[in-house]
């Protein structure tokens, strides 16, 4: 019998993941045609949408214009922790999800903590943006068709509300699409990324005449822990990042394009939100932030004066933001289905319909539980919910390159982090520096979510780990 | 038995007329080929001109004449014309007076070459029949003494699937050819964005593949236990990232047949396409057979007994 450490240790082998996902076969032959424009296109695309819609109600309370820097400051955290990703997912030879190469690198133990982390990054910024989505909706049928949801049924309790419902509409939709077997093309992709886009050009270029000096001239009035804590909030729309390295395998030359890509899709991503942060906080007073909904529509029409910039807005916010809560959810299926194979959730969530040939019990679970997250939860913690998973889960993924280097310095890696060890080091520290500015409460939360997760673990994942059930069955045949 | 096949006056028919002369000659039926023409109007205010009327007839007349001369050897026929609102309701009617047990059709001019298209005559009857009905590919001809050498049969999982396996079973085994059972998995790559990886569906159609397979099995056994069992029997999958490739995954070769089932949630005895049927039917390159629920369950029966 193995013992607990050895349990917990245990990595699941390259060639059963190569087998499991049938890379070997001609299905899952993936040619190398990524080039770095297109690589870096997918970053910008993954990353834009997920939060910028959204954030600054939150996070220019805290910050005041210095939400500027907590830009920067979450920028370069994201930019650090996704090269420090992309060398753990060389390591493992299929590309999968944080949770996938964890698993295969760093062990079942190591693998449950960053399932949980993910849980955050996708269910519950799932459910952030339907809020998100929500607001918007609300502002385009208030602009459109003089017509308002009433507060009680679209907001949460928190804020005077009973249920959020247009967020819970959405998330059932999206729970359908993917059920019915619907999958985001890269032409559908490309064009939710020139909405996004062309919305935030928009903002920027006609916000811009609402620029009223007056509204700087107390640039940082919480100081340097204001920055930070508004950085940690931020970090929520930065995730998507890392999906530049889950592409790995159809890489034309790795070891150059993916940190080039990395690089220049954190570039673009951060120069349009500090041009996004500046028009706003130079449009209205640091005042007026704190629970406006739809920010960026609302400070439009205050700015202009006329409807039809803000209807436009939020127009693409609604199509946007409905395309990334899709993906996202998706990407949340695929996570539990990978865990239900590894017997690490129970099997319930790797059922696949014949027909339709989707998850279909583990969609309808994520629905439900996202949906109700979404209904009844206020959005800044939601947002703060999303960011802690995520940056817990690149800590552990830093520091796992950091061990990986010692104890397995043999190990095949298509991709080095450039400037080791100063680059995963500084990752570290950047997440635990933004980590420890969020409220409280976040991290409390964050500490009994971990608590759980593990809980989990030790009652169910260790026992019905589908590797130790290999390992006891050949052991039972000598 | 018998088996029914529209003839159209344009000459079009050429497809569905060597369709039905090689499934007659492998399941030893004879044919009736009808050519249907417009009734005449009531009298009245329209006072049809008999001179139209005539001229419809000598239409279909040598319209039959063509049949005569293309339908290839082998194969016992009758032809007949009928009178009738419209062409499906024509067909329908002929099949329904001499007891013909399959229907078989063209397919329209306005496909791929090669596959099979539905014109309206064709969707009309997929959508009214209560007996099974044959689609030829769109120029589809057959050589002088060429039979059906094996019958694939779609095979979703579900329970009807596996009627439908066995009633393809007996027929197959009836006309000796070889049964082969096709399952088809339409997947495109997840985003990029998803950050879940590009494998990500991979593994989903690896546990939906293991779970077909099984299932696939199971049908195969039953099909292998019963009284009158073709000769050889095979599941494949056919993968994709979209029905044309999925269907150009598998092997075909001349001689085939597709066999679809109508879906579960159309009424029980006509033949009513679903969604997954017909897109299965329009990326056909080779001759599909759509058989209504009840007939399959019917099938499914006479292969039990062994009779028939």
């Amino acid at each position: 019998m193995a013992s607990l450490g050895e349990h917990v240790l245990r990595r699941k082998p390259a060639a059963e993941m190569t087998a499991e996902t049938g890379t070997d076969t001609d299905t899952g032959e993936l040619a190398r045609s990524i080039g770095l424009f297109q690589l870096t296109l997918f970053g910008v695309g993954a990353t834009i949408g997920t939060g910028i819609f959204i954030v600054l109600t939150t996070a220019v309370p805290i910050a005041g214009p210095a939400v500027v820097w907590s830009f920067v400051v979450a920028g370069v955290v994201a930019g650090l922790t996704a090269i420090c990703y992309a060398e753990l997912a060389s390591a493992v030879p299929v590309s999968g999800s944080s949770y996938s190469y964890a698993y295969a690198t760093l062990g079942e133990g190591v693998a449950m903590v960053v399932a949980a982390c993910l849980l955050l990054e996708y269910g519950v910024s799932a459910a952030a943006v339907a809020v998100g989505w929500s607001q918007y909706l609300n502002e385009l049928l208030d602009n459109l068709f003089g017509f308002t949801i009433p507060d009680s049924v679209s907001m949460a309790p928190e804020q005077g509300g009973v249920l959020n419902i247009p967020a819970v509409i959405l998330i059932v939709l999206c729970a359908l699409l993917l059920i019915r077997g619907a999958s985001e093309s890269a032409r559908v992709n490309t064009v939710m990324v020139l909405i996004k886009l062309g919305v935030l050009v928009l903002f920027i270029a006609v916000g811009l005449q609402g620029w009223e000096s007056d509204n700087l001239s107390d640039f940082a009035p919480f100081g340097f822990s204001g920055i930070t804590s508004a950085a940690g909030i931020i970090f929520f729309s930065y995730i998507g990042l890392d999906a530049v390295s889950t592409a790995g395998e159809e890489v034309k030359n790795p070891r150059r394009t993916m940190p080039l890509a990395i690089i220049f899709a954190l570039l673009i991503v951060t120069s349009i939100y500090i041009l996004v942060a500046i028009v706003a906080v130079a449009a209205q007073p640091m005042a007026d932030f704190e629970g406006q909904e739809a920010g960026l529509a609302a400070i439009l029409e205050d700015v202009t004066g006329a409807s039809w910039p803000a209807t436009v807005l939020a127009a693409g916010a609604v199509i946007s933001i409905f395309s990334v809560t899709l993906v996202v959810i998706y990407g949340q299926t695929r996570i539990l289905f990978a865990m239900g194979r590894d017997g690490m959730v129970p099997p319930l969530f790797h059922k696949v319909n014949p027909r339709t040939l989707t998850p279909v019990p583990a969609t309808i679970i994520c629905a439900v539980v996202i949906s109700l997250l979404a209904g009844v939860l206020p959005i800044d913690f939601l947002a703060e919910m999303t960011s802690i998973g995520t940056l817990v889960a690149f800590l552990v993924v830093s520091i796992g390159v950091i061990v990986l280097r010692r104890t397995q310095p043999d190990l095949p890696r298509g991709f080095k982090v450039p400037g080791y060890p100063v680059t995963p080091v500084l990752s570290v520290a950047g997440c635990i520096w933004i980590i420890q500015d969020l409220r409280a409460v976040t991290i409390y939360v964050f500490l009994g979510w971990a608590a759980v997760a593990l809980v989990w673990y030790f009652f169910y994942g260790i026992r019905h780990s589908a590797l130790r059930r290999a390992e006891e069955a050949r052991e039972m045949t000598p | 038995m018998t088996i029914a096949v529209g003839f159209a006056p344009d000459g079009r028919g050429t497809g569905a007329l060597h369709l039905a002369a090689m499934l007659g000659r492998s399941a030893g039926e004879d044919l009736v080929v009808c050519a249907v023409v417009p009734e005449p109007w009531p009298p009245g205010v329209a006072r049809v001109d008999a001179e139209y009327q005539a001229y419809l007839a000598q239409t279909a007349h040598e319209a039959l004449d063509h049949a005569r001369e293309r339908l290839p050897g082998g194969v016992e026929a009758q032809f007949i014309i009928h009178h009738a609102r419209s062409a499906p309701a024509g067909i329908l009617e002929v099949a329904d007076e001499h007891g013909a047990d399959l229907i078989v059709a063209g397919s329209s001019t306005a496909g791929h070459h090669g596959h099979v298209a539905l014109g309206s005559t064709t969707d009309r009857l997929l959508h009214s029949a209560h007996v099974p009905v044959a689609v030829a590919t769109r120029g589809f001809r057959c050589p002088p003494d060429c039979r059906i050498t094996r019958v694939t049969a779609a095979y979703g999982g579900s329970h009807h699937a596996e009627d439908l396996v066995v009633g393809a079973a007996g027929v197959a085994a009836r006309m000796g050819a070889s049964l082969r059972i096709v399952s088809f998995a339409v997947r495109s790559h997840p985003p990029y964005t998803s950050g879940v990886g590009t494998s990500g569906e991979q593994s989903v159609l690896r546990e939906w593949a293991t779970e077909i397979e099984a299932a696939a099995r199971g049908a195969i056994e039953h099909a292998r236990s019963l009284p009158a069992a073709p000769g050889e029997i095979e599941a494949v999958i056919g993968h994709g990232r979209n029905w044309d490739e999925a269907l150009e995954d598998v092997e075909w070769a001349p001689g085939d047949v597709l066999v679809v089932g109508s879906s579960a949630i159309g009424p029980l005895a006509r033949v009513f396409l679903g969604s997954r049927a017909s897109k299965i039917v329009r990326h056909s390159p080779v001759p599909v057979v759509v058989v209504p629920r009840g007939a399959v369950a019917e099938l499914a029966g006479e292969a039990e007994a062994g009779t028939a």
